[in-house]
């Protein structure tokens, strides 16, 4: 707990500059927004640390291509490694709760007289 | 729900602490993935771990709209952070799409607005002979200015019609708009450095931090071929629809470089350096902003090596009025339709509309552009026999004849060039 307490310290020293960066406020997010699942908490703070869950939210893709989503995420955009438990965990989640899904139901052409 | 069932052995990992009410005090996310959330054995309660995926409750359905000071309400927000939203087609039917109607995309943080837009500076330096750093009061006083209306584009537009899903923002067709760029085009500031003869390519870079915080690493940079920096067209800008360019559009200065994916238009330009070889910065590599070469099973993982940059950006048209989901009076017979096209670096040679879903189809009528790079605004009026419900369907061909086409094909990881025929829905009584 201490330790955990000392590096969130630590990180709110390191993010201070990118806090005083951005001149718009995101809209605030909380897990219980999102599909309800194993895993879900463990896979909001995952990628919220940069980036809002809208973004993880909208897409919806197979396990495989989640993993590589997070791959890209680690190699590229300088997300901490996952264990294999936590990757687990954050594909069990993903993988059921953002499947393929068709347009229609993910934000593309939608009937506006279908009900 | 054998999914689930799957899962809940991987729900063990615990949360130490309860991380929201810590969190939500100091919207402090950074903090769940810095700790790790399986470092020690304590579970998390039993009721949580055995929760079902379901729906969620909130927030609400249908789209998010923006609330951004002095941009359209009717904006639809795809992703909070990085701040990115989309100009729903219907919102779309000005000649020129005004400052508050133009799409936002961002990569990362939005940096505060500069005040002393003047003092702003940019460096032109690798592969040429005598590197030049500029501020934006000399770039604008040095240097003859022009005016265009140009299409700036997300290279990602369309990108939810792809069937499975592609990685990244779901833009429908709503990654654009046509505005009145003013500046200085990139290829006198280059001529002034004096290009070598092994500059082959630009590398840009801006003011935007990266998402993470780490001000070491650029939150994207990209680049193009040297002969598409030379292009007339191809400006530096610094007004927007005769506006100083706003801070949320990469104001005070920016790259416009037309008919190519929107993030080569890098924002809040701080240098551009001139590279001997292909760029290799955030966003040039691996699937990033590129097509198959061989065409791939969709939803495959796909290989690096047969991937291409995505440069030109396809042939696409939009309705822009009526919106989707209008309704007509008891008897019309006639409906007016008003659209835009364009063609990435091509010209729009064609439009045609159905409202039998492409059974036949009928010639709109094209205006010219304005200059090159503008789009092409369309009218066309089509009959209705009766009393219901039709969908009108827009197809545009490009001047080297290719049409767009009834899905987004070509599938590839990230979901570019998907140029699918836009469709409208209306009830008629």
């Amino acid at each position: 707990m201490l330790r955990a307490m000392g590096t969130a310290l630590a990180t709110l020293l390191w993010f201070a500059p990118a806090i005083a960066q951005t001149a718009f406020t995101p809209r605030d997010e909380n897990p219980e927004e999102f599909a309800a699942g194993p895993g879900r908490d463990e896979t909001f703070y995952t990628c919220t640390a940069c980036h809002g869950f809208k973004l993880v939210a909208q897409q919806g893709m197979t396990r495989a291509q989640w993993e590589d989503s997070i791959n890209l995420m680690i190699r590229r955009h300088n997300m901490p490694a996952l264990d294999d438990k936590d990757r687990a965990v954050v594909l069990g989640y993903l993988e059921a709760a953002y499947p393929p899904r068709s347009p229609a139901a993910r934000g593309g052409w939608q009937n506006p007289f279908a009900k | 729900m054998a999914q689930t069932e799957r899962n809940a052995a991987g729900s063990e990992n615990s949360i130490q602490i309860d991380r929201r009410g810590f969190l939500g005090t100091t919207g402090l996310a950074a903090f769940g993935a810095i700790v790790g959330f399986s470092a020690g054995g304590a579970g998390i309660p039993a009721a949580h771990a055995q929760g079902a995926v379901a729906p969620a409750a909130a927030p609400p359905k249908g789209p998010q709209y923006l609330k951004f000071p002095g941009k359209n309400a009717g904006l639809v927000v795809l992703g909070d952070r990085p701040l990115v939203a989309e100009t729903p087609e219907s919102l779309l039917d000005d000649d020129t799409t005004p400052i508050e109607k133009f799409y936002i995309r961002n990569n990362g943080q939005l940096p505060d607005e500069t005040k002393n837009p003047d003092a702003w500076k940019i460096t032109i330096d690798g592969e040429v002979n005598s590197k030049i750093e500029i501020t934006l009061g000399e770039l604008k006083s040095k240097y003859k200015a022009v005016t265009r209306r140009m299409v700036l584009e997300c290279g990602g537009n369309g990108r939810a019609a792809f069937s499975p899903p592609a990685r990244g923002n779901q833009w429908t067709n709503g990654g654009v708009g046509c505005a009145e760029w003013t500046g200085v085009p990139l290829a006198d500031v280059l001529k002034s450095a004096g290009l070598k003869p092994s500059a082959k390519y630009t590398a840009h870079y801006a003011a935007d931090l990266h998402l993470s915080g780490d001000a070491s690493k650029p939150s994207i940079s990209r680049g193009v071929r040297i002969e598409k920096a030379m292009d007339p067209n191809t400006l530096i800008v610094w007004g927007m629809n005769g506006q100083p360019l706003p801070n949320i559009h990469g104001g005070p200065v920016r790259l416009i470089v037309p008919g190519w994916a929107g993030s080569a238009s890098q924002k809040w330009l701080t240098r551009i350096t001139i590279r001997d070889k292909e760029h290799d910065g955030p966003g040039m590599t691996e699937f990033s902003y590129r097509v198959a070469i061989k065409p791939m099973i969709p939803g495959d993982k796909g290989d690096p090596s047969n991937m291409r940059i995505l440069e030109s950006m396809p042939v696409r048209s939009i309705i822009t009025s009526p919106a989707n989901g209008a309704k007509f009076a008891p008897g019309t017979k006639e409906l007016k339709l008003r659209g835009a096209s364009w063609a990435g670096d091509l010209a729009v040679k064609q439009i045609d509309v159905s409202t039998d879903f492409g059974a036949s189809w009928q010639r709109a009528n094209l205006d010219k552009p304005k200059n090159k790079y503008d789009w092409q605004r369309w009218t066309a009026s089509v009959k209705v026999a009766s009393d219901g419900y039709f969908e009108i369907w827009t197809r545009a061909t490009d001047s080297k004849g290719a049409m767009q086409p009834h899905q987004a094909g070509f599938w590839n990881p990230q979901g570019y060039g998907g140029n699918a025929m836009h469709r409208i829905a209306v009830l008629v009584g």
